[in-house]
C-alpha cells in the first residue's frame, strides 16, 4: 500500500509549557488503512488529527519531521500545507454547524469551497453522496437548522460532506460516539463501505474501546501525548499488553462483573403506569402499562426517537401524555404543585444532558440543597454527609465552595449528580445515557458508582438507554422500544438469550458485547 | 478580592471592575470630605473675580457671579452621586427586582406586568422622568430618574428571570421537586452573588446620565443645592466665551459615568 | 416565518393598545373629573379614548393651535434629526461593530465605545457646538433648514445637532452589535466549520456578520429610544422647536393632553421600530425554535 502519510517523531506543545501535547509520535498512513488513534481526552490524538487538518493554533510549537506522498519529508515546525484532499468528520454533539444556518447551506459551501465549483455543483455533490450512503436521509432533511435535527442526522450529513469531496484522508474526531450504538454501527459501515469504493485513508480519534471492535482497525492507544501501545484490532480485543491498555478496557461490559442481586417481587409497587400513549394518535393497543416495585430496576431501551425518552419526560412530569402515573399509589397530576413537589423529592436523577445542573451552583450547593431544603438537615449534618458524598464519587479533591457547575467537565459534572442522588436518599433513581460522551475509564467509573449506589441504597432504578449494556449493567428488566411503541419487555437475561423482535435483535448486537454475548449463550 | 467584584465577568473585565470601584471609593470619599476638601463652602458668591480662566489660585476658574469652580464642583458632585445614588436603588428595587419577582408569578399575571413595563420601557426613560417631575415636583428628581429608569431594567430582568426559569436545569429541578419558591430563591442568590455590584454600577451610570440631563433641563436640582447638571446648565449661556466654567464639571461629570461603567466591568447590558 | 410574524404583529397591537392606554391616561389628567378619585379617573380616561376615536385631539396651549397641526408643524424638524441621527449612527456604528465579531477587536474598540455613552447627551451637545464655533464660526439661529449649506455658518449650525444626535445613537448601534457579538465569542461552530475546511473570512461573511447585524436588527428599538431622547436635548440646546421641544414646554405648562399626544408618538415609533428589527432579524439569522 501507498503510504500517504509519514510523521516521525512528532512533538507538539505549547509555548510556556514543560508537558507536551504530544511526545514522539510516530505514525504511517497508507491508502485505504485505517488507524484508530485510542485515549482518553487530552491523550493527544486531537493534536495529530489538527496538524493533518492544518488547524493548528499558532501558538503551538511543532517538531519532528512529516512526509505526505511520494514528497521529500519536511520539518513539522515549517506547518507545510497538506497535499492531500483531507476531509474532517467532527463529533456533532460538539456542534460544529452554525445554528441559525440550513445544515445543507452550510455543508454546501464546506464542498464548493474545497471543489472549487459553484454552490449548486456542490449541492448535487451533496445529494449524490447521502444517496450513496445507505440509510442516510434525503438532502431535504437537511435544509433545517442543527437544532431541529437529532445527531445520528448531524452524522449522516458530516459524513456525507467528508465523503463527497473524494478525499485521500478522511479524519474521524469521535464522529459517532455520542450517538446510539446501533447508528453509530451503521455509520461506521457506511464510512468503511465508502472507503472500499475510494480507497481513502480513515485516521479515527475515539476514545472508548467499542470503536476497536467496530472499525476493526490498527489501534494505537495513547496516554497523556505518549504511545503506549499498538496493534491490531483481533490483538487488542483478545488481551492488552500495558496495564493503561486494560484499564480502557475495562470499561467494555464483563460478562461475569458482579451479577446483581435480583429484588424481591414481593415488594410494593413504586411507580405505575397505567394505558400511557407516547403516539399522537390514541390507540388502545399502543397504550403501555407496566409496574416498578421498591428496589426493583427497569431498563427502558431503544433508539434514538424510539419512544423512549418520551415514557421518561412522562413519568419525571416533564410532558403531559394521556394515560396515568402513580408513583407510590399517588396520581401526581391530581395533587397541587406543593405536595407534588413534596413526592418528586424522592426521585433523583442522572443524565447525560450537560444542562441538567444549574451552572451557577457550587459543588457544595449542588449537594446541600436536597439536604438542607428537602430533608431540613443542620448544617453539621450536611457539612458530613456533603463530605461523605464528594468523597464517594471522587471529588473530595475539588475546591467545591468556589468551583461551579459550569467549570466542571462533563465527567465530574456527571459525578456530583450521582454524590446528589446519594445523599437525597431517593426511592427512585431515573438514569437517563450515564455513559454517553465519557472516555473508557470514566465510562467504567460512573456504571461501577450507579451499580455500587444501587446495591447499597436499593433504590428503585429506572434506566433509558440505545445500549444494550448499560441495561445489562444496571437493571434486572427491560423493556423495548421502537417507533413509539412498546415492542417486547422482559429479564435482561432473557432478552439476551432469546430476542423475539428484529429490532431487540439489532439493539443486542450494537452492544458489542463480544465475549459478553458469549456468556449469555451460556446463560 | 476580585471573585467579589463580579465573578460571572471574564478575568480583564474583572480588573477593569476592581478599578473601577476604587475610582468611585475616592469619589465617595471626596464626596464625604467636600466641605474639607473645598476651599469655599457650596454657593458662596464673590469668592473670586467673575469669570477668571484657571488659575493657581482658582484651579478651575471662577464662573460668572465669581464662584470658585473648583469648589462649586465638588458640592455639585456631591449633590449628583447621592442623587444617583437613589435614584440607582430605586431603579434596582423598582425594576430589576420587581421584574424577577414577576418572571416567578402565575403566567398572566407576570405577562400583563411585563406587557405594562415594556409600554413604559419603550418611551426614553428622559422623558418618563420629565412627566413624573412635571406632575409632582422637582424635590423628586431622584425618585422620578429611578422610576423612569425602572420599566427597561424590569423588561430585561424579566427576560432573564424568564430565561433562567425555562432553562433545563430548572425542569430537572421541578422534576424531583424543589418547588417554584426554591427556585426563585435560588435565581435570586445567584444573581446577587453574580451581579450584584455590576447591577448596581450599571444603574447608577444610567440614572445619573439621565439625573444631570433633568437638571440641564431645568427639572431636576433647584438652587442653592446645585449638581453638576445644573451647574452646567447655568454655564450655558456663557461658556463659549469661559469654556471653563462648563468644562470642568462636564469632565466630572463624565469621569464619574465612566468610573461606573467601569465598576460594571464595561458591562452595557450586552452581555445576557 | 409566518407565525413569526402573526406573533410580533399580535405583539404590537398590544403593545400600541398599552401606549394608547396611557396616553388617555396623561390626557385625562387635563380634565377636571380626573382629580375626584379613581371613577373620576376612569371616567375622565374613557372620555379621552372616545376623543381619540373621534379624532379630536384638543389642541396646543403652547401656540394655541391644533395639536394635529401643532405637531405637524414641528415634525419634519424632529423627524430630521432623527433621520440625520439614523444616517451617522449607521455609517459611523455598523461598520466598526460588524468588525466587533472579532472578540480581539471588540475588546479594543470597547473602551472607545465605552468613553463615548459615557458623555451625557447634553455634554455632547454643548462640546460639539463649541467646536463648530471655534472651527465653522458662529452658527446661524432657528432650524436648520437647508440638508447641505452653503457657508460656514450653515455648516455650523446644521453639523452639531446632527452629532449630538447621531452619537447617542451611535452608541445604541454599537450595544446592540456588541450584545450579538458576546453570544458569538466562544461559539463552537467557528472552530467546527475551520476544522471543516471553511476559510476564516467565509465564516465571518455567511454565518457571524448575519448574526452580528440581526442582533443589531433586534436591536433597533433602543436605537431609536436612543434618538429620540437625544433629539429632546438637541433641539433644546440648538433652539430648534421641534416635537422633542414641544414636550418639554408641555410639561411646564402641565399641558398633559399634548403630552400624552407626543408619548404615544414616541412609543409607537420606538415599538414600529422594534417589530420591523425583529420581523428583519428573523427574516436576516433565523434560529430554530
Amino acid at each position: 500500500m501507498t503510504a500517504l502519510v509519514e510523521i516521525n517523531d512528532l512533538r507538539v506543545g505549547r509555548q510556556g509549557s514543560a508537558t507536551p501535547e504530544l511526545d514522539r509520535f510516530s505514525l504511517t498512513l497508507s491508502a485505504g488503512e485505517t488507524v484508530l488513534l485510542l485515549g482518553e481526552t487530552g491523550c493527544g490524538k486531537d493534536a495529530v488529527l489538527r496538524l493533518l487538518a492544518g488547524s493548528l493554533e499558532q501558538d503551538q510549537e511543532i517538531s519532528g519531521t512529516i512526509r505526505f506522498g511520494e514528497n521529500d519529508p519536511v520539518q513539522a515546525a515549517t506547518r507545510p500545507t497538506n497535499p492531500l484532499r483531507v476531509a474532517y468528520v467532527p463529533s456533532a454533539a460538539l456542534h460544529p454547524l452554525s445554528p441559525t444556518a440550513p445544515v445543507a447551506q452550510q455543508l454546501t459551501r464546506v464542498i464548493g469551497h474545497k471543489l472549487r465549483c459553484p454552490q449548486g455543483a456542490a449541492r448535487e455533490e451533496l445529494r449524490t453522496a447521502l444517496e450513496r450512503l445507505a440509510g442516510a436521509p434525503p438532502i431535504g432533511m437537511l435544509d433545517r437548522f442543527p437544532g431541529q435535527l437529532d445527531n445520528a442526522t448531524l452524522c449522516w450529513a458530516l459524513l456525507a460532506a467528508a465523503t463527497a469531496v473524494t478525499p485521500e484522508i478522511v479524519l474521524c474526531d469521535h464522529s459517532f460516539a455520542d450517538i446510539s450504538p446501533l447508528v453509530a454501527r451503521t455509520l461506521i459501515g457506511a464510512l468503511l463501505a465508502e472507503q472500499q469504493r475510494l480507497g481513502f485513508a480513515v485516521l479515527y480519534g475515539g476514545r472508548i474501546p467499542q470503536a476497536v471492535a467496530r472499525l476493526g482497525a490498527r489501534t494505537i492507544v495513547l496516554q497523556r501525548g505518549c504511545m503506549i501501545e499498538e496493534g491490531e484490532a483481533a490483538r487488542m480485543m483478545s488481551g492488552q499488553t500495558h496495564s493503561y491498555t486494560r484499564s480502557l478496557f475495562h470499561a467494555l461490559p464483563q460478562p461475569d462483573a458482579g451479577r446483581l442481586n435480583r429484588t424481591s417481587t414481593r415488594s410494593e409497587a413504586l411507580l405505575q403506569v397505567q394505558g400511557l400513549m407516547l403516539q399522537a394518535e390514541k390507540k388502545a393497543r399502543n397504550a403501555i402499562s407496566f409496574e416498578l416495585r421498591r428496589g426493583a430496576s427497569l431498563a427502558l431501551v431503544g433508539e434514538d426517537g424510539s419512544g423512549r425518552r418520551g415514557m421518561a419526560r412522562a413519568i419525571m412530569g416533564l410532558d403531559r401524555r394521556p394515560g396515568r402515573i402513580l408513583f407510590d399509589a399517588v396520581d401526581l397530576n391530581l395533587l397541587s404543585e406543593a405536595m407534588t413537589s413534596r413526592l418528586r423529592r424522592r426521585i433523583a436523577f442522572v443524565t447525560s444532558d450537560d444542562a441538567a445542573l444549574d451552572p451557577r451552583m457550587t459543588l457544595w450547593d449542588v449537594i446541600d440543597e436536597p439536604l438542607r431544603v428537602h430533608l431540613k438537615l443542620s448544617r453539621e449534618l450536611t457539612t458530613g454527609y456533603r463530605e461523605a458524598a464528594l468523597k464517594r464519587v471522587g471529588l473530595a479533591s475539588h475546591d467545591g465552595r468556589r468551583l461551579t457547575v459550569a467549570a466542571l467537565s462533563a465527567f465530574d459534572r456527571r459525578r456530583l449528580q450521582i454524590a446528589r442522588a446519594v445523599v437525597a436518599a431517593p426511592l427512585l433513581v431515573v438514569v437517563d445515557e450515564p455513559l454517553r460522551g465519557l472516555d473508557a475509564v470514566a465510562r467504567a467509573t460512573i456504571r461501577d458508582l450507579l451499580a455500587e449506589f444501587r446495591l447499597e441504597q436499593q433504590a428503585a432504578f429506572l434506566v433509558v438507554t440505545a445500549d444494550f449494556a448499560v441495561a445489562r449493567a444496571l437493571a434486572d428488566d427491560a423493556m423495548i422500544f421502537h417507533e413509539g411503541r412498546m415492542i417486547e419487555r422482559g429479564p435482561v437475561r432473557e432478552l439476551l438469550r432469546a430476542p423475539r423482535e428484529s429490532a431487540t435483535r439489532a439493539l443486542i448486537e450494537a452492544a458489542d458485547f463480544g465475549p459478553l454475548s458469549r456468556a449469555a449463550e451460556a446463560v | 478580592m476580585s471573585a467579589i467584584f463580579a465573578p460571572s465577568l471574564p478575568r480583564p473585565r474583572r480588573i477593569l471592575a476592581i478599578a473601577g470601584w476604587a475610582g468611585l471609593g475616592v469619589v465617595a470619599l471626596a464626596v464625604t470630605m467636600s466641605d474639607f476638601l473645598a476651599h469655599a463652602p457650596a454657593n458662596e458668591l464673590h469668592a473670586g473675580p467673575m469669570l477668571a480662566p484657571p488659575s493657581a489660585q482658582f484651579p478651575f476658574g471662577t464662573d460668572l457671579v465669581g464662584r470658585d469652580l473648583l469648589s462649586e464642583t465638588l458640592h455639585a458632585l456631591s449633590v449628583t452621586a447621592t442623587a444617583g445614588l437613589e435614584a440607582a436603588v430605586v431603579a434596582i428595587l423598582a425594576g430589576g427586582f420587581l421584574g424577577y419577582m414577576s418572571a416567578h408569578l402565575p403566567k398572566p399575571a407576570g405577562l400583563v406586568l411585563h406587557w405594562a413595563f415594556a409600554v413604559f420601557a419603550a418611551i426614553p426613560a428622559l422623558l418618563l422622568a420629565i412627566v413624573l417631575i412635571g406632575l409632582t415636583s422637582r424635590g423628586i428628581s431622584a425618585l422620578a430618574a429611578g422610576l423612569a429608569a425602572a420599566p427597561l431594567a424590569f423588561v430585561r430582568a424579566f427576560d432573564r428571570a424568564s430565561r433562567a426559569g425555562g432553562a433545563r436545569h430548572a425542569d430537572y429541578a421541578r422534576a424531583t421537586g424543589v418547588s417554584a419558591s426554591m427556585l426563585l430563591r435560588r435565581d435570586l442568590a445567584y444573581e446577587f452573588r453574580d451581579m450584584f455590584l455590576p447591577i448596581v454600577a450599571r444603574a447608577f451610570a444610567s440614572v445619573t446620565i439621565i439625573l444631570s440631563t433633568l437638571s440641564f433641563l431645568g427639572f431636576g436640582a433647584t438652587p442653592p443645592h446645585r449638581d453638576l447638571g445644573l451647574m452646567i446648565g447655568a454655564a450655558w449661556p456663557n461658556y463659549l466665551e469661559a469654556w471653563w466654567t462648563a468644562g470642568f464639571p462636564a469632565l466630572t461629570l463624565v469621569i464619574l459615568i465612566l468610573l461606573a461603567r467601569l465598576a460594571a466591568g464595561l458591562d452595557e447590558g450586552e452581555r445576557p | 416565518m409566518r407565525v413569526f410574524a402573526l406573533r410580533e404583529s399580535g405583539r404590537l397591537a398590544f403593545g400600541l393598545l398599552g401606549a394608547l392606554l396611557l396616553a388617555a391616561a396623561v390626557s385625562a389628567l387635563s380634565l377636571p373629573g380626573a382629580h375626584e378619585g379613581v371613577q373620576g379617573f376612569l371616567a375622565a380616561m374613557a372620555s379621552r379614548l372616545l376623543a381619540y376615536a373621534t379624532f379630536d385631539l384638543g389642541s396646543s396651549a403652547v401656540s394655541g393651535l391644533g395639536a394635529a397641526q401643532e405637531l405637524i408643524a414641528r415634525g419634519p424638524t424632529t423627524l430630521t434629526f432623527v433621520l440625520q441621527g439614523i444616517v451617522i449612527a449607521a455609517v459611523f456604528g455598523i461598520p466598526p461593530g460588524l468588525l466587533s465579531g472579532a472578540a480581539s477587536l471588540r475588546n479594543a474598540l470597547a473602551p472607545l465605545g465605552q468613553f463615548v455613552s459615557a458623555v451625557p447627551v447634553f455634554c455632547a451637545a454643548l462640546l460639539l457646538a463649541y467646536v463648530a464655533n471655534r472651527l465653522l464660526g458662529p452658527a446661524l439661529p432657528g432650524t436648520p433648514v437647508a440638508l447641505l449649506p452653503r457657508d460656514l455658518a450653515g455648516w455650523s449650525q446644521i453639523v452639531p445637532p446632527a452629532l449630538t444626535v447621531g452619537l447617542a445613537g451611535m452608541s445604541a448601534v454599537q450595544v446592540g452589535l456588541r450584545r450579538a457579538s458576546v453570544t458569538l465569542e466562544d461559539a463552537p461552530f467557528r472552530q467546527g466549520l475551520g476544522r471543516l475546511g471553511l476559510p476564516e473570512r467565509e465564516i465571518e461573511r455567511f454565518f457571524v456578520t448575519p448574526v452580528v447585524f440581526a442582533g443589531l436588527l433586534n436591536s433597533l428599538g433602543e436605537v431609536i429610544v436612543a434618538l429620540l431622547s437625544a433629539t429632546v436635548v438637541a433641539e433644546w440646546v440648538f433652539h430648534c422647536p421641534g416635537i422633542a421641544d414641544l414636550f418639554v414646554k408641555s410639561v411646564a405648562l402641565r399641558d398633559w393632553n399634548m403630552v400624552a399626544l407626543i408619548l404615544f408618538l414616541f412609543a409607537a415609533t420606538a415599538m414600529i421600530a422594534d417589530f420591523a428589527g425583529r420581523i428583519a432579524a428573523h427574516a436576516v439569522a433565523r434560529e430554530a425554535a
